[in-house]
């Protein structure tokens, strides 16, 4: 008995690997060569030390471990680390996956259940890992009358919309990913183009349960932006900018959910009816419309639409942690980095090694993160809550709630902004700086 | 060798102006999330099971059922009238905006055309929603 399958014909195994080393070779030396030719003509290199930092010289420096640090702080310092790394989509999509694992236990504690237990030794920590696995290897159905290429990019768009929204979150002094004079309008704008990609999906895919959910999206969404756009104007009136950078600037000392508590609470309720969560989740209602506009999703076009969810819930809870709890702001607890290190090196038996340019980030930087961290989770555990908690309301309750009376409180929240700045108590030349 | 296309800004060509350049990283992000999630789509086409036999797995979702009419179906103009609502009222809130940010820097005299506009805008709103409320009209 062999193990080897009985179609196998070792001929035809070795014609395939030659295939393969043919095209990898062809299409490097076409597409490959010139795109790094390109990429080195115009990438704009750091100069480390002095000295213009060329791939021969990062190289030779890749072999000296003192000389590595001050090329690792100057990468750290570029764009591409912050899209892909920091306060971009790494740090968003690690908040994000861990949003997820964090529900679920969150929410069987809430209702006496034990969640995810047997995935990974501890508390079923690896399931998430587990159900990435497992979407990944199922087959994507397509259902046949769909409109294939709308359906194919729906998911893309939709995690790259929710990316492009969480880019614009300031999450330490300085540490933001594109940083517009008019930030918040552009928050706006992004969020604005989240029904249209729900339509869209749920136009392409032919279903009824999925244009039933898209046409509920449709109407939620749209109801409940004018509340969230009204919300946040007391916040402009008193702070005179829409840079969120300023905005978070301008609470050092007190944050703006101490006086316009009626804004935050309208502004909150919005996240929810934007992010399609209980009490407010009748466009994926599970019991009655299959799941809504995600019916014809499978396998892993159905996990990126959950991946795009989680980081627009991130992204929710940051700009409700910027614009109300006062961003990164708290006090100093992140200790400084030991001075010594710095002077005297790092001494491991014999050997000391001096390393210069240690500390890659500072101490402002990581306090700030912390805070903003601490804060987010805070909001997002706020936002899970209530799926523990209540029932989904019908969709005439929605609109009424969204159009008579969050936007009256959000009219009461504006008038309130403009009272303290007339009154003499907040804006410039006010009784409290 | 300075010109409208090509800065002495190093080897980066200042195609765009600088208030565009604030909005690229968006741009950019938009991009990334794209080009990293794409892979596992690929991937997952790639490695899972595809079996094309039964015609019937291919039918859109119909809770068991046979599919019959059209996916796309017509609906009761019932809540129409909140998306013409969300036309007209969205760009006014964000009229609102154009003032809040600069009502720093203005007189006071400023805000009563404002609190005209408010006026404009609250009587549009309550007979908007008066008629949007009327169901049996819709």
């Amino acid at each position: 008995m062999s193990t080897i399958a009985p179609e196998f014909r070792l001929s035809r195994f070795i014609a395939s690997l030659t295939d393969i080393i043919f095209w990898v070779l062809l299409i490097f030396s076409l597409v490959g060569l010139p795109l790094v030719f390109i990429l080195l003509f115009y990438i704009k290199l750091p100069i480390v030390n002095g000295q213009l930092l060329t791939p021969y010289l990062a190289m030779t420096w890749m072999a000296d471990p003192s000389r590595t640090i001050p090329i690792i702080k100057s990468l750290i310092h570029t764009e591409f680390f912050r899209i892909i790394a920091f306060p971009g989509f790494g740090f968003a999509a690690l908040l994000a996956a861990a949003t997820i694992f964090v529900e679920r236990k969150f929410l069987a504690k809430i209702q006496l259940r034990v969640g995810p237990l047997y995935c990974g030794k501890i508390e079923g920590i690896l399931q998430l890992m587990g159900d990435g696995l497992k979407l990944i290897s199922k087959e994507i159905i397509i259902p046949a009358k769909a409109d294939k290429p709308i359906f194919w990019v729906a998911p893309l768009l939709f995690v790259g919309t929710a990316a492009a929204f969480a880019s614009l979150i300031p999450v330490a002094p300085g540490w933001v990913v594109s940083n517009p004079n008019v930030g918040l309008l552009v928050v706006f704008a992004t969020i604005g183009f989240f029904p249209i990609i729900v339509v869209l999906s749920s136009w392409s895919a032919n279903s009824k349960w999925t244009f039933i959910g898209g046409i509920r999206a449709l109407h939620q969404m749209i109801s409940f932006e004018i509340p969230l756009i009204l919300s946040l104007l007391g916040i402009v009136i008193l702070t005179g900018t829409l840079n969120l950078t300023e905005i978070v600037e301008s609470q050092q000392h007190y944050w703006w959910i101490v006086f316009m508590p009626i804004g935050a609470i309208v502004f909150f309720i919005t996240i929810l009816a934007e992010l399609e969560r209980i009490p407010f989740d009748l466009p994926e209602a599970e019991s009655e419309i299959v799941a809504g506009w995600l019916t014809e999703f499978s396998g892993m076009m159905y996990g990126l639409i959950q991946l795009g969810t989680y980081l627009k819930l991130y992204a929710f809870a940051g700009l409700f942690t910027v614009l109300f709890l006062g961003g990164w702001n708290g006090p100093m607890v992140w200790p400084p980095f030991p001075q010594e290190i710095i002077t005297n090196g790092i001494t491991i038996g014999p050997i000391t090694a001096h390393i210069p340019g240690l500390p890659l980030f500072d101490q402002d930087m990581l306090n700030g993160t912390l805070w903003f961290v601490i804060k987010t989770v805070g909001v997002i555990l706020v936002i899970l809550l209530p799926r523990g908690v209540f029932p989904r309301i019908r969709i005439d309750l929605l609109l009424y709630t969204g159009w008579y009376k969050l936007i009256g409180l959000a009219f009461i929240n504006i008038f309130i902004a403009l009272g303290l700045l007339y009154a003499g108590v907040l804006g410039h030349g006010g009784l409290i700086q | 060798m300075d010109s409208f296309l090509y800065s002495s800004d190093g080897l980066l060509a200042a195609l765009v102006g600088e208030v565009a350049g604030s909005f690229s990283p968006i741009l950019l992000m938009f991009g990334f999330a794209i080009v990293a999630t794409a892979p596992a789509l690929i991937l997952s086409r790639m490695i899972a099971p595809r079996r094309t036999s039964n015609p019937v797995k291919f039918l859109p979702m119909e809770s068991g059922q046979v599919p019959s009419g059209e996916g796309r179906t017509h609906f009761m103009m019932q809540y129409y009238a909140y998306v013409l609502m969300f036309v007209v009222f969205d760009v006014m809130s964000i009229f609102l905006y154009a003032w809040g940010s600069t009502i720093i820097n203005l007189p006071k005299a400023a805000t009563l055309p404002i609190i005209g506009f408010l006026a404009i805008m609250f009587a549009s709103f309550a007979y908007a929603l008066y008629q949007s409320g009327r169901k049996n009209i819709w």
